[in-house]
């Protein structure tokens, strides 16, 4: 008779797994009651014996163990746009709202065609502009300087790497050119950018450059600095395809060159959609801090949504508040880079076919 | 010969990695429609030979013509060449992010231009030439190394080339799967089509080859119809290079 496996219960399955002998019993009681104290201890702060709305802010700050979330329900429209004017606030939410959603849609396979995606980019930035900006449509004009929130954070984020990312592909292909005075330029580009502090970049561009620039070129610290942090990002970047190409065996190149295809039908069709492939697990990592970064913009007078949540709590009537509100400004970046992961691991699933 | 029947004319060509002289005052004349085997020990130059007709090497001294073509720095004349020259690596060297029937209709569709239906048309029909039209939609990665060497047989004939150059295209299989490719290039030398094998194949040679050209140490030792080279080899390296590799 044929043996069959026989599933184990699962008090058998927990046994060999959590406590197989006398060590493994006592770590698995030590940090489970260590977990279980952590989470016990913030649910009960945070939503149990939390205030929720602005009515019961009296409650807020006495006996001390509950979060006060009612700073959140008072404050969340300055945490989410910044210094834009109180009434025309909408036009930021749909600008944002806007932005993030032609990123949604160029993460679906569907759209990963250069006429699509540039068509798709350009209209996303137009109906951000025009609605940022206005002074157009009946829309009064509202000046950069007061963009800021969540809606300047997505807005430098989506600028620099839409910016950065050709220009990293460029950087990396000059890189690796035959010619050597090329390749060893790039490389000298590319490394005295990644030495320098991207704070120092971002002033740099913001405000040392306007004096060198000619008049007639735009002199808005916010492009500035976007187009500062594209280039650093494309230094790093750059060296992230640069690795991924590295990991392609000659023999692809050549077989394409002996099928008579043209170096940027070689590069577009072979070498980049599989060099991206091999980076993509750092290409999310750089994706992920330059996220996080955008809140340098702070140094030149830009509240994005980390600075917004730092004048939320900053007058007298919240000022003891500041945990929640961080914890707020934290979640928001959580589920962007949460987002950002788990787009990162989907891919990998869907590449991992071809990979094999 | 006329140039109208010659496919390529290698003229007086060297070649140098650095300082290291790779091939020396190579000659070779291929007509249209000849199958040649190129054989010789690791080393001799017989795999860099055959690159340097579709330039995937540089050559340093002497001349090139494929198809009446001179293959020089012009790029435009290298891309002409390249279209009319296919070629099979050791390796197989299939794009592993695409599918089979993609492999095969990629360069059909960007360099000649051919519309998609039509490249697809053109693509099975090879597939079931080389008797795998059932894989077309599965990626390299999840077929045999005979069947992805026979894809690369396909693809390469889908540019419809008039020249194919084999480099070691079985060097690289498990023993069982080395005839399966060898019956796909027989066929297709039976079909008249110009070939350039780089092959220890040596049972191939006899079949099919019109001349069996033999390399050492970057020059070509001796060449000559597989009867008589075989079986009257007239150089000591050739005797010494058959006796390894027919001495057992």
């Amino acid at each position: 008779m044929a043996k069959t496996y026989a599933k184990p219960g699962i008090l058998e399955q927990l046994r060999a797994d959590y406590f197989s002998n006398k060590l493994d019993a006592a770590m698995t009681l030590v940090f489970g009651t260590l977990v279980i104290w952590v989470v016990w201890n913030l649910l009960g702060w945070g939503i149990i014996h939390a205030v929720w709305t602005q009515e019961n802010r009296e409650m807020c700050g006495h006996g001390g163990d509950g979060a006060c979330w009612a700073v959140i329900d008072a404050r969340w429209r300055l945490i989410l746009f910044g210094l834009y004017p109180f009434e025309e606030q909408w036009r930021s939410a749909i600008a944002c709202i806007a932005i993030i959603t032609v990123g949604i849609l160029s993460c679906v396979p569907a759209f990963w065609h250069g006429k699509k995606l540039a068509a798709l980019w350009i209209t996303g930035f137009a109906i951000y502009y025009v609605l940022m900006r206005g002074g157009v449509f009946g829309l009064s004009e509202v000046s950069v300087q007061d963009w800021g929130g969540l809606s300047l954070t997505i807005f430098v984020f989506a600028a620099v790497t839409l910016l950065g990312m050709p220009t990293a592909i460029i950087f990396a292909l000059l890189r690796r050119s035959d010619l050597p005075w090329i390749s060893r330029t790039m490389g000298l580009i590319i490394d005295s950018i990644r030495s320098l502090p991207l704070l120092s970049i971002m002033f740099t561009f913001a405000v040392v450059l306007p004096f060198v620039l000619p008049s007639w070129l735009p002199t808005e610290k916010l492009y500035l600095v976007v187009i500062g942090y594209a280039l650093f990002f494309a230094c790093y970047q750059a060296e992230i395809i640069r690795g991924g190409m590295q990991a392609l065996s000659a023999g692809q190149e050549e077989a394409a060159k002996a099928l008579g295809m043209s170096y940027w039908q070689r590069i577009s069709y072979i070498v980049l959609p599989q060099a991206f492939r091999n980076a993509l697990p750092p290409t999310i990592n750089q994706l992920v801090i330059t996220f996080k970064e955008t809140s340098l913009v702070v140094i030149i007078g830009f509240f994005e949504v980390l600075a917004s949540g730092n004048a939320a709590y900053g007058n007298s009537d919240w000022n003891f508040a500041h945990i929640e509100v961080y914890s707020f400004v934290g979640l928001i970046y959580f589920i962007f880079v949460f987002s950002l992961s788990r787009y990162g691991a989907y891919l990998e699933r869907r590449l991992a076919v071809a990979t094999r | 010969m006329t140039d109208s029947q010659t496919a390529v004319r290698i003229a007086n060509m060297d070649k140098f990695y650095a300082t290291f002289h790779a091939l020396k005052s190579i000659d070779l004349e291929v007509a249209k429609g000849e199958r040649i085997v190129i054989c010789g020990p690791s080393g001799s130059g017989k795999s860099t030979l055959i690159r340097c007709i579709n330039k995937l090497e540089d050559y340093q001294a002497g001349s090139i013509n494929v198809l009446g073509t001179e293959l020089d720095d012009n790029l435009d004349n290298i891309d002409e060449i390249r279209r009319e020259t296919g070629m099979v690596f050791q390796h197989f060297n299939l794009f592993p992010h695409m599918t089979i029937l993609e492999n095969c209709t990629l360069a059909p569709m960007l360099v000649r231009k051919q519309p998609r239906v039509e490249a697809e048309a053109v693509a099975m029909e090879y597939l079931t030439k080389v008797r795998i039209p059932e894989q077309a939609d599965k990626y390299p990665g999840q077929l045999s190394g005979g069947q992805q060497q026979r894809v690369a047989i396909a693809r390469a004939l889908c540019m419809k080339p008039e020249i194919m150059l084999f480099d070691e295209p079985t060097s690289a299989l498990d023993p069982e799967m080395i005839s399966e490719v060898l019956d796909v290039m027989v066929s297709l030398a039976d079909e008249g089509m110009t070939m350039i094998c780089v092959t220890h194949e040596m049972g191939f040679a006899r079949q099919v080859a019109d001349r069996v050209v033999f390399m050492a140490d970057g020059e070509i030792v001796e060449q000559g119809a597989p009867e008589p080279f075989f079986n009257n080899p007239q150089q000591e390296r050739t005797k010494a290079f058959l006796g390894q590799i027919l001495g057992h």
